[in-house]
């Protein structure tokens, strides 16, 4: 009824092929993008901006670039928190070398560094694979995260060790630090996010996203049919650690406001591939609702308790969050084991036909 | 005239408390960690805190007449849970009281745009003690290089500190560095030898590798900045390794009897300074007997509440809540707001006599705070482990004031240059 496809006739092969063959799924994604771009600003509360919207994006950035890797060219990866740092630690040397760098150039272009640094630790992949692959970028993760506290110059020689994002101005409105509004730091995270994941969209649509998923099923195949299995690789890797390295450069520039080394260390790399990995990989959509689930979800189920009245000791709720949340990824990933992404598209296929199933 | 006006004031309040069963109340909430990795050394402060503010309000009915609500947020000491915490209490919250240093790093820029105090109790940024930079921070009674101020004029007044090899064995995270730049400026002053010894985060429960590097080593002291794991880690593998344990001095956060108890007799001599003692017969502690634990309003249990940590909990809360009264009374107002609570904190001040009369006596030493001083630098004692408990082996030993506040105003203005445009309070002098 809500997705009825009758009377949507493709005339021609543009049209068969366009991003959205159904109608009802533009409008849905305008709908969410009319959320996104006016409704949540307009209405959030500094809390949702904070703990919420904010968050939810920028590890849905990161998942998203480490999908590229993972679930469209197959390439195993632990080290995402570490490229995260490269990011992170980038845009700090270059807004502190150089203040009069805009922003947002700055944070665009700290996605380079981590790119080049990925492609570093992607040649192994040339020559091994899946788990052994994965063992080469856990080995990226522990290096880079040593360098981090070790190499006094990435963080300007601060006796803490740690980095602090300073007060950046952009045409007269504090973009980042502490006295940047949450509200310009959302639009700012959502501007890049979308133009990312645009790009992503076409990306694997075409002919990188091709190659990459040839790699993926069957190297040897691929390379039969004329794909060049380095280049093919060393691109999956420029192009994930890149928006990885943005994601993280988000993260400490527009959100955490400060970063110690440890931040970057495993327990980041393997909640983003969570999140990938729940969301659904080799999909776009999977990295947004894993992330929601991931990060949002423990949000919302703590202050569930208070908003109800009930009197629960705030190490309780921890505990049952914890336990609620832990509970909802084995159920998603028994109903359905590739993720929410393929979740929504069974759902979308069932109402298509509904009501008159098969 | 005032005085009249003050104590209508005060029966009005009292009048509506009593009849309409405290209407008004402060918010002070406490970012907790009872869960994740360091919570056997935050339950017994964060119980401790907690029954302080709920004895005051069965007791007293809260402070000045106002039940000061106090909440716990939860962050397992994760810094991400921190921040959610952060916001979710700001918009009441008179007060925010980080408890990690993750946390106070991303909180302190913060403080001048949101306008509300921070309370870190002997942890945070020690350069926090400038109060002309950092306005709404106070790390009372004590910073780290006092602490670290007080070891080494110990280990001087012991050994001398001349030709001396101290090796800092600390957590490789920004608590852990705090003290570098102090240490580094006193080697180079009086001679001794520094020899910083990091533990990863990762190594924090197996540090064969450094003890192996002190066995190597062999220095005088070994000086320890350690916290949760770390701690344990390095008491067992010292008296594996036979280490003489009256040369290992920790900072106030590795004095946890939990961590001592698991070695018991053989730990006997470790030394830890602390601006806090748990005087298991100070009037303050029957009270919370009387009014909470025998009420059955407490979570913590007889043993834990002969612990340092439990009484340190106590010092903490009755820090804020003398925050609370100074503000009060200056103000004439009961339920103040947390630009007043600032004021309060900027005045504390906690005498002997005040002491005695919160039944607090030998729980901390007196200090007092001003506008520019936001430690007040009280001191403290050096603590021993006698194979059962923590007992005090040292008069009352005083930070040397003149070349930290030096180092304060430094690294304070540093901080303050980076972060720029940085308010700073023109009025203190």
């Amino acid at each position: 009824m809500f997705y009825r496809t009758a009377g949507q006739f493709k005339t021609s092969y543009t049209a068969d092929q366009a991003l959205f063959p159904v109608r009802q799924d533009a409008v849905l994604l305008i709908v969410i993008l009319a959320f996104a771009w006016i409704i949540f600003p307009l209405t959030a509360s500094e809390f949702t901006f904070q703990t919420l919207l904010i968050p939810i994006l920028i590890y849905s950035l990161a998942a998203l670039g480490l999908n590229i890797l993972t679930g469209y060219a197959g390439q195993l990866s632990l080290g995402t928190g570490a490229f995260m740092g490269v990011g992170a630690y980038a845009c700090y040397k270059m807004v502190t070398l150089m203040p009069w760098m805009n922003p947002i150039v700055a944070i665009l272009l700290s996605g380079v560094f981590s790119a080049g640094i990925g492609v570093v630790f992607g040649i192994p992949s040339l020559r091994i694979k899946g788990f052994y692959l994965a063992i080469a970028t856990l080995a990226a993760q522990f290096f880079l995260v040593w360098l981090f506290e070790k190499w006094a110059w990435l963080y300007n020689y601060n006796a803490s060790g740690a980095i602090q994002v300073p007060n950046l101005e952009m045409f007269g409105v504090y973009v980042s630090g502490p006295q940047a509004a949450s509200f310009t730091q959302y639009y700012v995270v959502l501007a890049i996010v979308s133009l990312l994941t645009w790009i992503c969209i076409n990306l694997t649509r075409g002919r990188p996203g091709r190659t990459w998923k040839a790699t993926r099923d069957m190297d040897i195949a691929a390379e039969l049919i004329g794909i060049d299995l380095m280049r093919s690789k060393l691109t999956a890797f420029a192009v994930s650690s890149y928006i990885v390295g943005v994601a993280g450069a988000l993260f400490v520039f527009m959100w955490r406001g400060a970063a110690e080394p440890n931040l970057f260390d495993i327990p980041l790399s393997f909640r983003i591939l969570f999140i990938a990995i729940i969301g659904g990989l080799g999909s776009v959509l999977g990295n947004y609702l894993g992330a929601i689930l991931i990060v949002g979800l423990p949000v919302v189920l703590g202050i569930v308790p208070e908003a109800l009245g009930l009197e629960i000791k705030s190490a309780t709720v921890e505990h049952l969050n914890v336990m609620i949340v832990g509970g909802l990824i084995i159920f998603f990933l028994i109903i359905e084991p590739h993720g929410l992404a393929q979740l929504w598209r069974l759902i979308r296929e069932k109402l298509i036909i509904w009501p008159f199933p098969h | 005239m005032r005085m009249t006006a003050k104590l209508l004031a005060a029966a009005v309040v009292a009048a509506v408390a009593g009849s309409t069963a405290s209407a008004e109340s402060i918010y002070a909430p406490n970012l907790s960690y009872r869960t994740g990795p360091f919570a056997a050394t935050g339950i017994p402060l964060m119980n401790g805190q907690r029954d302080y503010i709920n004895m005051l309000n069965a007791r007293d009915g809260g402070v000045g007449g106002v039940t000061v609500d106090f909440d716990e947020c939860e962050t397992g000491y994760s810094t991400e849970k921190g921040v959610e915490c952060y916001e979710k209490t700001k918009g009441k919250a008179i007060v925010t009281q980080p408890w990690s240093t993750g946390i106070t790093l991303q909180v302190l820029p913060k403080s001048n745009v949101d306008k509300i105090p921070i309370l870190a109790p002997g942890y945070g940024f020690s350069p926090m003690a400038d109060g002309k930079v950092f306005q709404w921070a106070f790390n009372a009674p004590s910073s780290y290089w006092d602490g670290a101020s007080m070891i080494l004029q110990y280990i001087d007044s012991k050994d001398g500190l001349k030709g001396k090899k101290i090796a800092f064995l600390h957590l490789d995270h920004p608590f852990g560095k705090e003290p570098l730049p102090f240490l580094e400026k006193k080697a180079a002053e009086q001679g001794f030898e520094l020899l910083p010894i990091p533990v990863g985060l990762k190594e924090m429960q197996n540090q064969s590798a450094q003890w192996l590097q002190i066995r190597r080593e062999r220095p005088d002291y070994v000086v320890m900045w350690g916290w949760g794991a770390m701690n344990a880690g390095a008491i067992t593998e010292a008296v594996k390794t036979k280490f003489p344990m009256d040369h290992f001095i920790g900072v106030w956060w590795s004095g946890h009897d939990a961590d001592l108890d698991l070695v018991g007799e053989e730990g006997k001599g470790y030394k830890s300074i602390s601006w806090s003692f748990p005087e298991l017969d100070a009037p303050v502690m029957a009270d919370i007997k009387k009014h909470v634990v025998d009420a059955g309003n407490s979570q913590s249990n007889e043993k834990e509440m002969q612990g340092v940590f439990y009484g340190r909990g106590v010092v903490i809360s009755m820090i804020l809540a003398e925050g609370i009264k100074a503000a009060q009374d200056h103000f004439g107002a009961a339920a103040i707001d947390a630009a007043q609570l600032r004021w309060g904190l900027e005045n504390l001040d906690v005498t002997e006599e005040r002491l005695a009369e919160l039944g607090m006596t030998g729980m901390v030493p007196p200090f007092k705070t001003s506008c520019a001083d936001h430690t007040g630098h009280s001191g403290g004692w050096m603590l021993e482990w006698d194979g059962a408990k923590f007992v005090k082996v040292s008069d009352l030993l005083k930070p040397e004031s003149e070349a930290i506040s030096a180092l304060e105003v430094e690294k304070a203005k540093e901080y303050a240059d980076a972060n720029a445009p940085w308010p700073m309070n023109e009025e203190c002098n």
